[in-house]
């Protein structure tokens, strides 16, 4: 223990390579007001937080190496520094990478460093393109401390710095006014999270006496019984947090406003890491949800819930990042589901293969918005295929494995937890059913994305917008994403019975044995029979293949379906439409009853109470000053003669009393 | 023998103290400065605090006091017929007895708080000195890491908040006599 | 090593400090206001030396108090001192460049 400083690199070369691109930032726009482009200076910016990311992705892999050749290690841990030293309590902050947080680590450095070539060819000729690279870095930097911190204090520092960048990366465009709104959205749901995470961390505090997260980790068990409310307490509490950060019920409305940011940014931040933040917080605190089953039911209701309405708007939005943008929100509830089931490993797996095909989604559908010059209304495209080929390619991989179609990498994630829910039975039953439901509109509307994109007629002025296919720097990343979107289910294939086959299980038992002891008591965790595995296998093959048929067939000419739609149940499609009616509901009963009431408290008690008190205070400190005018001279050594007088007077003071 | 000498050094060390703040000259002043420093390490180094004793001389008289002789000599204080208007314990009545009253109740509170007497009992566990290096170098590398580092930023910001004063002071003097100073090609001239 | 009682360092000490406060307070040359700030600054180290010691005695030693906070304090506000003299003595020469005296009571830019 303790010897491994080197981790420090991780978080700190993101951060070098942040200020460096800042640097380049600042030169130029020195530059450009000499009248030269600075764009010599913008590259060598791209290329510095590439190399940093290389770098990152370089350590991330020796330290997974590390712990995968000796398998007695079960973390490498730096020397910590005392951050917090107050009698009995302390906070000590060092960097831990243990089984979990190493996959963490994989996800983040390797999605992470091919979103950073992407944005290369992405942002090229954009005036803020060094700024965009400081940025992003920056939010590598703060996910890597969210990921390594050995302690729940470290790990806040991270979670509000990726708030932070997230802010800064959906305002980067924010000349346009509305990125900028939706920034302040974001940053703002984001903080009713927080504030849940910090009142959370204050109970820990209160509970376990410490923040260190393995220490609470390994007490929960002594605590159950004596402490079991107040853990439960606090476990939903970090829920509330891991809602606004992961864009669950109710706080999701900001993620599908959070895709005005470019599209890099959508898919590094809001699919692949920022997001997840909160799946990885309940799955490093596994035994404190493991002892509140109630908590764990609350969070398979809101992550049904959430997968649901997200899957259902994401049916008729026109937008393609919207439609993304929701399916997130509801892949994200289903890694909620897995986790509500003590699935962790299943949510886990779900986290990396989505955070893959996601990914490759968003980075596809960024190639697409570049090709037709930053359209991105789908009604406006059709029969991009011929045009953009490597693209159109990619794209299916990604919606084949987002779709659940059978052997990608969603295909078995997905089912995985849906076979831990139907397992599960009792109060869970009813949502397995939405999770099922949920899955057939996913399938659905993933097809009809590619159908209306893709396929069909060329709704776009062909003289105007010529689509092409985008540069090697974007074409090669997406690639690369779409092997592992076909591919990833690899990691960890259904048990079926064959042992040693669930890799990703076996890799994390040590993290979640503590959550599996409180959570079976001795019992055997329940395995499905063979016979039942492969018939839920079967169902979710059959309802990913049917429904993706429907939405392909549905839409491969034009959307007149949706007009159909529209016309039958105009007030259900508005109802979709608008996600719920979520953002319009919080404009009525909560935002327009706190603009009364701030307005009440302006008039009221900011004008007369407040002001009539500060100039009050105004009035008598230039009566009084009037009067002790005369001692303040001027003359430097008075004031030193004041001071030392008034220090004097003081600990005479203290020392009597 | 050690605890004679220790009473020797702290006389010294005070009356060194007086010295700093009633020589007439500032170049006075900074040398009995010295010997009151040098006194101090002396007392440091019989209190068990070797490294101390040795950061204690190379600091203050390697670095601090070579600083100090260099900013007289370079701004020619010691001329003795230039500073006659303003030396001497400059305050008037009111203000001086203020200023001793202000110095003495600091000190008498010292004192007074400081109590009388429990013996000292030496730890033979410290024959090496409290302030072993090796103790030492563990426990700032990694508790006070952190600190550490900060301190090195403060040095730096030090470095360049020092560069600045001195800088800026050259392109005032340029503003001042703009017949005199070198055709300048920065925008500060110009603007 | 003496063994001098922890009580006689700190009245050495508070004596130290009282000086360095009289000199402060009292004259009126810049440079030798700088040099009493360094007593006062040296007066506080030997009072942290002196409370390591002092906790580092036999039947004190046990308590787990970190004995080593004394060096390490002293040794940061050494650090300090440093810092503090060169940037006082930079603002000391700005001073002197601009008033071609160092009395501080030419200072009284304040009162406007």
């Amino acid at each position: 223990m303790g010897s491994f400083n080197w981790l420090w690199l991780l978080p700190f070369l993101p951060l070098a390579g942040s200020v460096c691109a800042a640097t380049m930032h600042f030169g130029t726009l020195r530059a450009r007001k000499e009248g030269n482009t600075g764009t010599r200076l913008s590259s060598i910016a791209g290329l510095i937080a590439c190399g940093v990311m290389a770098a990152a992705l370089a350590l991330s892999l020796y330290a997974f190496i590390q712990l995968a050749g000796n398998r007695e290690v079960t973390a490498l841990e730096s020397s910590s520094w005392a951050w917090i030293d107050a009698g009995s309590f302390s906070v000590e902050l060092s960097m831990v990478v243990d089984r979990l947080s190493s996959v963490m680590l994989l996800v983040i450095t390797g999605v992470g460093f091919l979103i950073h070539i992407y944005s290369i060819g992405y942002m090229k000729g954009d005036p803020g393109y060094a700024k965009f690279f400081a940025y992003l870095n920056l939010f590598v930097f703060a996910m890597l401390m969210l990921v390594l911190s050995s302690s729940l204090l470290g790990m806040f520092v991270g979670w509000e710095g990726v708030g932070l960048c997230s802010y800064l990366l959906i305002g980067f465009w924010h000349e346009k006014g509305w990125p900028a709104e939706a920034g302040q959205k974001a940053f703002v749901f984001n903080r009713v999270g927080d504030a849940c995470f910090l009142l959370g961390s204050f109970l820990l505090i209160a509970i376990f006496d410490t923040l260190d997260l393995s220490d609470i980790a390994n007490s929960v068990q002594a605590n159950i019984g004596a402490n079991s409310r107040l853990m439960a307490l606090a476990a939903l509490l970090l829920f509330g947090g891991a809602c606004g950060k992961s864009a669950q019920f109710p706080l999701f409305t900001w993620l599908p406003d959070a895709m005005a940011g470019p599209t890099p940014v959508s898919a590094l931040i809001h699919a692949a890491t920022m997001v997840t933040a909160g799946v990885y917080l309940l799955l490093r605190l596994n035994p404190l949800y493991a002892a509140a089953p109630t908590v764990l039911f609350i969070i398979g209701c809101v992550g049904a819930l959430t997968a649901l309405i997200g899957a259902s708007t994401a049916l008729m939005q026109r937008d393609i990042k919207k439609v993304l943008a929701y399916s997130t929100v509801s892949q994200l509830g289903y890694m909620f589901l897995g986790i509500a089931t003590g699935a962790w490993s299943a949510a886990l797996f779900h986290l990396v293969t989505h955070a893959f095909f996601k990914g490759l989604l968003f980075l596809g559908s960024g190639s697409v918005i570049h090709g037709m010059r930053d359209e991105q209304d789908m009604y406006k495209m059709g029969g991009l295929r011929r045009h953009m080929p490597r693209t159109y390619i990619t794209f299916l991989a990604g919606a084949a494995a987002l779709s659940g179609i059978p052997l990608t990498s969603g295909f078995f994630s997905k089912d995985e937890i849906l076979a831990h829910t139907f397992l599960h039975g009792g109060l869970y039953w009813p949502l397995w059913i939405v999770g099922i439901f949920s899955a057939i509109l996913t399938a659905f509307y993933t097809w009809r994305m590619v159908a209306l994109t893709f396929f069909g007629d060329e709704r776009f002025d062909a003289n105007k917008i010529r689509p092409h296919e985008s540069p090697a720097t974007m074409t090669l990343p997406l690639s690369i994403l779409a092997v592992l979107a076909l591919a990833g289910g690899l990691l960890n294939l259904p048990a079926l019975h064959i042992p040693g086959e669930q890799a990703l299980r076996d890799w994390i038992s040590p993290v979640t044995a503590a959550g599996d002891a409180i959570l079976y008591a001795g019992a055997q965790a329940h395995h499905p029979s063979l016979w039942l595995e492969l018939v839920l296998l079967a169902l979710g093959s059959a309802i990913a293949l049917v429904f993706a048929h429907k939405g392909f067939h549905g839409f491969k000419n034009g959307w007149q379906h949706d007009d159909a739609m529209r016309s039958k149940r105009p007030e259900l499609v508005g109802f979709l439409e608008h996600a719920w009616m979520v953002d319009s509901t919080y404009a009525a009963k909560i935002v327009a009853p706190l603009r009364l009431a701030s307005y009440v408290i302006a008039t009221l008690v900011d004008q007369m109470l407040i002001d009539g008190m500060v100039n009050g205070a105004g009035r008598l400190a230039m009566k009084s000053g009037s009067k002790l005018r005369s001692v303040v001279d001027g003359s430097v050594m008075s004031y030193a003669l004041w001071m030392g007088a008034g220090a004097s007077i003081l600990t005479v003071v203290w020392t009597c009393f | 023998m050690a605890d004679t000498l220790f009473y020797i050094l702290a006389a010294g060390t005070l009356a060194c103290g007086m010295g700093v703040v009633t020589a007439r000259m500032p170049l006075f002043s900074v040398l009995s400065l010295l010997g009151s420093l040098f006194c101090l390490s002396a007392i440091y180094l019989l209190s068990g605090f070797q490294f101390l004793a040795a950061t204690q001389l190379l600091v203050y008289a390697g670095a601090i006091m070579v600083l100090f002789l260099f900013v007289i000599m370079l701004l020619n204080l010691g001329d003795e017929a230039e500073l006659q208007g303003h030396l001497g314990f400059s305050l008037s009545g009111k203000k001086g007895l203020i200023a001793g009253a202000t110095a003495l109740s600091l000190g008498l509170v010292g004192v007074v708080g400081a109590g009388y007497s429990t013996p000292f009992v030496a730890n033979p566990a410290y024959e090496r000195g409290v302030d072993d290096l090796n103790a030492l170098a563990t426990v700032l590398f990694s508790r006070y890491a952190l600190p550490f580092e900060a301190a090195s930023l403060l040095l730096l910001a030090t470095m360049i908040g020092v560069i600045t004063l001195a800088k800026r002071q050259r392109t005032t003097d340029a503003g001042a006599h703009p017949q005199s100073a070198p055709p300048s090609t920065d925008g500060e001239t110009a603007a | 090593m003496m063994n001098v009682p922890t009580e006689h360092i700190l009245t050495l000490s508070a004596l130290l400090f009282a000086t360095g406060v009289l000199g402060f307070l009292i004259r009126r040359n810049v440079i030798i206001v700088l040099a009493s700030i360094e007593l006062m600054l040296n007066a506080a180290n030997l009072t942290f030396l002196a409370a390591s010691r002092h906790w580092s005695q036999t039947h004190l030693a046990a308590d787990g108090v970190n004995i080593m906070q004394g060096p390490i304090f002293s040794l940061f506000v050494i650090l300090v001192a440093a810092a503090e003299a060169a940037v006082g003595l930079a603002l000391v020469i700005a001073f002197y460049r601009l008033k071609q005296t160092v009395a501080l009571d030419a200072l009284t830019e304040l009162k406007d």
